[in-house]
């Protein structure tokens, strides 16, 4: 079976564009939550949201409307992450073994809600033919794989707030069997309404600010962006002699059967998860470094995050440092744990861990070490990446320096 | 020696029947599912003709609670999964929960029900919506609601690609099986008709009608066709590694085989291009499966009485097989079920496993002026006929191929 490893990085998220921007922003801690802009926010108890801030893009879209996909996102960050791979210039592949796989919660609905916003009274107005072929979630994968000439298989995740490491996953297998050589994988989302609403009406969305695992942690914070990355053989990355950041070493997938939107109470589907990601790695839980979790700072997930955690680590547990960057650039739903991916695989290529923000109260329930606001250096081999999503689909996956 | 990735059981909730039986007999007999649409008002729109799933009582498969919490494509995706377990004469006690997942392809989930929920947020205002009307409205809600119906405990994924999402489903599950991830796994796709599909399909010009000729027919392959008509359903199987299937003396429909994808290159691919692309991917598939285009003894075509895209079929089957490309039989089930777009794969797929079991093709009706440039051995009347490897099409103009490989056992 090859080896597979990751070779470029893109990243388009609140705090910071490009990837030198946002792990140096979020190194220094930098909330990137503001007052929410892309729609009026009068009728709703929190107005608060980690939007993307002062984005330029180099292509240009048909019309308004179009500039309003998450392609926007997707696009950038996938450019970034395969230029980045030395990938972009490379002729002369057979790019039918070259992939796509994206996730994301609902990246396709902002167009429509744009549309309809402007003239309510008939469903019907919220399509137009501008945008026509952006609605089928598909479009986020077909798109790409126009702009960058990928004739393989591609797919789009549909999988809540796991949807990223899905497609993740997705993408290793595919590699594993050696049906293609490379794989651009990640997630996008923008913030929908409809999504807002939906975390607000179940009151999950925190006033002020997203500070996981803190006592008086409100709930979470809504965020968007994108996070991109280029997997590939071993083999592959090795005769073009590219850089590699970290290999990816594989996932575990769970599902907790429990409950529509709350999580198994003492956490048995993430247990599952990071259990057999360690397995399918072959990585004893003594030799995980970090652990960037899912903290998305709500009550309910935190606690029964800590009590996995705990459940798979053992005496260990308290010796690894768990953060949360949703502190910082909120809860970007589909695309947060292809984000967190990402961030997974910076933190082995720079020894360095991205701190848990906001954290004030200790709380007696969550007693780990979440690297509390402050950044900090340290020898990282070897990270895992949670993401548990409503409806209790969970994922993990595993990244190790090669 | 690799795992091997068997069906044990089928449920089917579909224009053409509730249940595989009934969706086999009408497939079987030629009977259209095509009529007038009675559950959008299309008083404004030119194309009005569709395929409805009719006489579904979820209840039945589901029990009462919380069926009202439910939406369309919950009901229809749960009650076939429900059909598809009893139907493999399953039981999904506590120790199997563990090895069982759910993989499911559909191209737009619970889009309307999303958009519905939009449209009240902004007419209503958000305080007055209660949290039980966003209860089922995730994209991927309904396979949430099938996890946690049937407890299942290995994993939960939903595939979005299009016109192949059911077909990628059934092929992604295939692996997880050949590799170990799972014992069993209900694989297959749900699609359900809303405005959102019909308005997605209508402004693209893609449906029977559109062409102002007020021919609304699903003629694949035939030279009058002008595009396709919309259908909905949801096709489940359960999917079983094979000695798991035979360790507990299950009936087997058949093996899913093989599976390959490709991307033809989008909106500005040429013919030749995209002809050159479903080859290389049925040719995948085949690979994948192990056996040579030769033991192919039926083709379960996308032929979807789409214009460019049956042409495209044609040309790629004939490259494919060569001088065999006019012999080997080809049907298409949407000439009365209708295209039900990321669930068609799987219907598809349910009625190739049906056709080596009842060693049956059904007929494609309706192809009566064959277009010359597709010259396929399009069966259009009913054919008994041993079929022991099926190869089924699923192609996207927006650029996705995908092909499966089912096989007798």
């Amino acid at each position: 079976m090859p080896r597979v490893v990751v070779t470029g990085l893109g990243l388009v998220i609140a705090n910071g564009i490009g990837v030198t921007n946002a792990w140096n922003a979020l190194m220094k801690g930098k909330d990137g939550t503001a007052t929410l802009t892309s729609f009026d926010t009068s009728q709703y108890k929190a107005h608060r949201a980690c939007e993307v801030k002062d984005f330029k893009i180099d292509t240009v879209f048909e019309n308004e409307t179009a500039a309003n996909t998450i392609h926007k996102y997707t696009y950038t960050a996938a450019k970034e992450a395969l230029r980045d791979s030395g990938l972009s210039e490379t002729t002369g592949c057979n790019r039918e073994r070259f992939g796509i796989a994206i996730g994301t919660l609902a990246g396709e609905l902002p167009p429509f809600e744009y549309l309809l916003r402007n003239a309510p009274d008939d469903k019907a107005n919220g399509f137009d033919m501008g945008v026509a072929l952006t609605y089928p979630p598909s479009s986020i994968t077909t798109l790409l794989s126009e702009d960058f000439g990928f004739e393989g298989p591609n797919m789009v995740s549909l999988n809540a707030c796991s949807s990223g490491n899905h497609a993740i996953a997705w993408a290793l297998d595919l590699l594993y069997e050696g049906k293609v050589d490379v794989m651009l994988v990640g997630g996008g989302e923008l913030i929908p309404q409809t999504e807002f609403t939906h975390f607000h009406n179940l009151k999950a969305l925190a006033p002020e600010k997203c500070q996981p695992f803190d006592k008086e942690r409100k709930g979470l914070v809504i965020g968007e962006g994108a996070g991109i990355m280029v997997l590939e053989t071993l083999d592959f990355a090795s005769k073009r002699n590219a850089e590699i950041y970290a290999e990816l070493k594989g996932y575990g997938m769970s599902c907790d059967g429990h409950h529509m939107t709350a999580p198994h109470p003492e956490g048995a589907g993430a247990i599952v998860a990071m259990s057999n990601a360690l397995s399918m790695a072959n990585i004893s839980y003594e030799n995980v470094d970090y652990i960037n979790a899912h903290g998305t700072g709500t009550s309910l997930n935190d606690r029964m995050e800590t009590m996995a955690i705990k459940s798979v680590f053992k005496e260990r547990a308290k010796g690894i440092p768990v953060s949360s960057i949703k502190s910082m650039i909120g809860h970007t739903m589909g695309a947060a744990s292809a984000i967190e991916s990402v961030v997974s695989c910076l933190a082995i290529k720079n020894n360095a861990i991205p701190p848990t923000i906001h954290y004030e109260t200790p709380d007696p329930e969550c007693d780990l070490d979440y690297v509390p606001n402050e950044g900090r250096e340290a020898k990282i081999n070897c990270v895992i990446n949670n993401s548990f999503a409503f409806g209790g689909n969970n994922v993990t996956n595993i990244f190790s320096r090669l | 020696m690799k795992k091997k990735a068997v069906i044990t059981g089928i449920g089917v909730v579909s224009p053409l029947g509730i249940g595989h039986q009934d969706f086999w007999d009408n497939l079987v007999s030629g009977n259209s599912a095509i009529a007038p649409m009675e559950c959008l008002d299309l008083s404004k729109y030119a194309c009005k003709n569709g395929a409805e799933v009719k006489g579904l009582n979820p209840e039945e498969f589901l029990g009462r609670k919380g069926l009202r919490y439910l939406n369309k494509g919950t009901k229809f995706l749960g009650s076939s999964a429900r059909l598809a377990v009893d139907d493999a004469n399953l039981e999904i006690d506590e120790e199997l929960a563990n090895d069982t997942g759910i993989l499911i392809g559909s191209s737009l989930g619970n889009f309307s029900q999303t958009t519905d929920y939009f449209h009240n947020i902004i007419r209503e205002g958000p305080s007055n919506l209660s949290p039980m009307q966003s209860y089922d409205v995730a994209l991927n809600s309904s396979i949430n609601y099938v996890s946690v119906f049937f407890k299942m405990k290995s994993f939960a994924r939903t595939i979005s690609s299009g016109f192949t999402s059911g077909t990628d489903a059934i092929g992604n599950a295939i692996k997880l099986i050949q590799n170990g991830k799972a014992k069993v796994i209900i694989a297959g796709g749900v699609e359900q008709i809303s405005l959102d599909l019909y308005m997605i399909f209508y402004m693209r010009k893609m449906l029977a009608g559109s062409d102002g000729t007020g021919n609304e027919i699903s003629m694949p392959f035939d030279k009058r066709r002008n595009g396709f008509i919309m259908s909905e359903g949801s096709y489940v199987f359960v999917m079983e590694d094979h000695e798991h299937a035979v360790s507990r003396g299950a009936k087997i429909y058949g093996e899913i085989s093989g599976y390959g994808s490709l991307f033809s290159g989008g909106r500005n691919s040429d013919i030749e291009k995209r002809v050159e692309k479903a080859r290389n991917t049925m040719k995948l598939c085949i690979d994948d499966s192990g056996i040579s285009p030769d033991d192919i003894d039926l083709i379960n075509a996308n032929g979807n009485s789409d214009k460019f895209s049956d042409l495209i079929e044609a040309k790629a089957i004939k490259e494919l097989l060569g001088g065999k490309g006019e012999e080997v039989p080809v049907h298409t089930v949407k000439s009365t079920l209708g295209e039900s777009y990321g669930a068609s794969g799987a219907a598809q797929t349910a009625s190739a496993l049906l056709s080596i079991k009842n060693s049956l093709v059904p007929p494609t009706i309706n192809c009566e002026e064959k277009d010359p440039e597709c010259n396929l051995n399009i069966v259009n009347k009913k054919c008994e006929k041993e079929v022991n490897t099926v190869l089924i099409n699923s192609f996207d103009l927006s650029g996705n191929n995908s092909c499966l490989i089912v096989k007798k056992v």
